[in-house]
């Protein structure tokens, strides 16, 4: 069987990787040989993994999702004229866009994921056909000053989108004005937010865009050396990005005289090595100088004092991956998106208790609840959303009632929270605020450096009073010391990491104090999370006496003979309140309480 | 744990090393990164060599060595099991694949190696695979939408295709 005239795309992100697209690729390989077949990054639909889009002989896409390779004959089959179209696994086509698929992609504005999912990230070629490498040699051929591409980066409105939201062209500027025989231009790649995963996708999916991004920032603040500072953690943007860096200087994109310029730019990885506080600029420098990721004293600032002492920026993943597009098209075009504040779009990461997690990127000024509840599907489980988490274990959560707040960095910090890097946990009512404050506690009490005290021993005092909470021996006292705490920690501390560390255990106390009340007075914890509050039951009349939770149980908590009804218990006193009995039960026969 | 898990350091590999990244400071941590992806941790007679070839000084490697998390100064089991506690992971019930998990393995209280050297078990904080929460990392193999029951039946899998027992 000829397949010729079919091209079958397969999404290869770390997420289709897991869901299992290896086997999928190859069934395609194994099942239609002559076909054109090609790897390319994540679309974003993660919860659909693993992807696939079939274009036809008529130019027709079709886009299928949870795909195994069980599944691919029949796909075959239908694209080949001899079966029915599998409408089961049909994500969206091109005759019928109002699918759930298309729907998902409908809603976004993709700038900086323009060609994630659509390209093949290990292809220079790809990216040159979709207009790649077009802005950088438009700047060197035509001679393009440095200020006048720092103009247009001005009247794009971009700001940083590591978090912070520090104006990219201010940024520049300083380092363009500062003093140093060398310049350095740092791409950011420590994702360390438990939860985004937007800058993953962008260097595995379209690693070419963030290169001749940090190229135009490099060419602007005048810099000769580059680092790409990318988590270990993350092999395959590792990977793909160095397969990057060859091919640039294989076409003369990268290295010394670039396209016959005087503009040279030397590029080389770091990978990091686990380190949250390695995302703030100065510890970041410190680890690239092969030291302890410890932050330093500002100023001087890294643009005037950076790596090895010399003038440095640091860009953001998502920021680089902007400035090919705005270059190409005009910093105005970029503007006409978003507010009058925050201009353009941002990429966010759903996850959490979300029915349709994955990657999005929506133009600034979108209401909260349009992405969780249009893009995202609402709750995974069908019960309520609570709140969502933005920014991680600095930012904070903003509950159900602002979800109407629009999508800004002053109108999300008004809320308590910070727009961070792009990070959106969605919690429903089976999340426990405090559990989830205390979580965020432990994280950062965890990556702090140790270097200033309060940041060092005063998160830990505020994870022992949460943990005590959680554990139902809290006071009404501990909530007031939590506070002070809170206060001193922000106040004392050096960097980013403690000066934020408490907003999840504020936030979450401005808006669900009534739960830390319920944990303390009433010993309650409406979620069913905190392990000492709750209690699990098995309820005699919904019970068939199968016997699986009694294998399930790691303490043998429970006892029972099989298929004797009503002979079933769980000994408390040996119960640990796992939940295992509560997952693999098939009658829903367990209460907790 | 089993004398068979200390690695055979070849002190030639440790000198092209160094010879290929460099001997000033700023080559600490992609030598440790070296010495880690080949022995599965940091051997002792490794670091002596570093800091014996070198300009780095022995406070300075087991400075960084032991400030970053991806280091480990003890030998690690023949596979690595990692389990994600991300946000989204422990929204999702991380904590019940840790309780299925640790009940498998029976690793000795304090330390995170099973007895017969198979399995290393570690908590990680996020390894971005967040719409597949809760996740599972067995030897770089991601393992998602797990349940405390599956990530069992993954673990059991594993042992029977790469010929280990779980103790």
């Amino acid at each position: 069987m000829s397949d010729q005239n079919l091209e079958i795309i397969v999404g290869e992100g770390t997420c289709g990787k897991a869901a299992g697209s290896l086997a999928v690729l190859e069934a395609f390989k194994n099942l239609a040989p002559t076909a054109k077949i090609r790897s390319v990054g994540c679309v974003g639909m993660c919860h659909q993994e693993v992807i696939a889009e079939i274009i036809d002989g008529a130019k027709k896409s079709f886009m299928y999702g949870k795909l195994a390779p069980k599944n691919i004959q029949q796909i075959l089959d239908f694209h080949r004229g001899s079966g029915a179209l599998p409408t089961a696994l049909l994500l969206s086509s091109t005759d019928s866009p109002q699918l759930e698929g298309g729907l998902y992609l409908k809603r976004q504005t993709r700038i900086a994921l323009r060609n994630v999912g659509m390209l093949d990230p290990t292809s220079i070629d790809e990216y040159i056909a979709r207009g790649g490498y077009e802005a950088i040699s438009k700047i060197i051929k035509s001679k393009m000053a440095a200020e006048k591409v720092i103009e247009e980066v001005k009247i794009s409105g971009m700001r940083g989108r590591g978090g912070a939201g520090f104006p990219t062209h201010m940024k520049w500027t300083f380092a363009r004005g500062a003093e140093g025989k060398k310049k350095y231009l740092i791409c950011n790649g420590d994702e360390g937010d438990p939860g985004a995963f937007m800058d993953r996708s962008l260097l595995e999916g379209d690693p070419h865009s963030v290169l001749e991004g940090m190229l135009i920032a490099a060419y602007a603040i005048g810099a000769s050396d580059g680092y790409a500072y990318i988590r270990a953690e993350y092999p395959l943007a590792v990977k793909n990005f160095g397969i990057a860096i060859e091919a640039a200087k294989a076409r003369g994109f990268l290295g010394s005289k670039i396209l016959g310029s005087n503009f040279s730019f030397n590029l080389k990885i770091k990978q990091g090595a686990g380190a949250f506080v390695c995302g703030e600029e100065t510890a970041l420098i410190a680890s690239i100088e092969g030291q302890r990721g410890m932050p330093r004293i500002r100023p001087p600032f890294p643009a005037i004092k950076g790596l090895f002492e010399s003038p440095t920026i640091i860009n953001n993943v998502e920021t680089l991956a902007n400035l090919p597009w705005i270059l190409a098209k005009g910093g105005s075009e970029y503007a006409k998106y978003g507010t009058e504040e925050s201009r353009g779009t941002k990429v966010f990461a759903l996850a959490g208790a979300i029915k349709k997690g994955g990657l999005v990127e929506v133009p600034m000024g979108m209401k909260i609840r349009e992405v969780l509840e249009e893009i995202g599907g609402g709750s995974h489980d069908g019960s309520k959303l609570k709140a969502v988490q933005l920014g991680g274990p600095s930012g904070g959560c903003v509950p159900e009632a602002l979800f109407d707040t629009p999508i800004g960095y002053a109108t999300i910090n008004a809320t308590g929270a910070i727009m961070g890097s792009g990070g959106m946990i969605v919690m429903n009512e089976k999340t426990c605020m405090v559990d989830l404050a205390r979580y965020f506690l432990e994280f950062t009490q965890l990556e702090s450096c140790g270097k200033c005290t309060f940041c060092r021993i005063g998160t830990l005092r505020m994870k022992e009073l949460l943990t005590k909470i959680c554990d139902g021996e809290g006071t009404m006292e501990d909530l007031g010391k939590l506070e002070d705490l809170a206060e001193k920690i922000k106040t004392s501390s050096l960097c980013g990491l403690g000066q934020t560390a408490p907003n999840p255990v504020l936030t979450t106390l401005k808006y669900f104090k009534e739960e830390y009340i319920e944990h303390i007075k009433d010993r309650k914890c409406r979620a069913g999370v905190c392990k000492k509050l709750i209690t699990h039951e098995i309820m005699s009349d919904k019970c068939t006496a199968c016997s699986i939770c009694k294998k399930a149980c790691p303490v043998g908590a429970i006892s029972g003979t099989p298929k004797q009804l009503g002979s079933f218990v769980i000994d408390k006193k040996v119960c640990i309140n796992c939940g295992m009995c509560l997952e693999v039960c098939r009658t829903d026969a367990i209460r907790v309480f | 744990m089993e004398k068979s898990l200390e690695a055979n350091v070849d002190p030639s590999l440790i000198l092209q090393w160094i010879k290929k990244i460099g001997t000033e400071p700023s080559a600490t941590v992609p030598l440790l990164q070296e010495i880690q992806s080949t022995y599965g941790y940091l051997p002792q007679k490794a670091m002596d060599l570093v800091v014996e070839n070198s300009q780095i000084t022995g406070s300075q490697l087991y400075g960084v060595a032991t400030f970053y998390s991806q280091f480990r100064l003890k030998p690690v089991g023949r596979h690595l099991i990692k389990i994600c506690h991300g946000t989204a992971c422990h929204v999702r019930g991380a904590d019940k694949l840790n309780t299925a998990i640790t009940n498998d393995l029976k690793i000795p209280k304090g330390q995170d190696t099973t007895n017969n050297g198979a399995y290393t078990l570690n908590d990680v904080a996020c390894v971005g695979c967040c719409s597949l929460a809760p996740v599972m990392v067995i030897d770089n193999e991601v393992y998602g939408e797990l349940t405390g029951a599956s990530a069992s039946k993954t673990l059991s899998r594993h042992a029977k295709n790469s010929n280990e027992t779980i103790k």
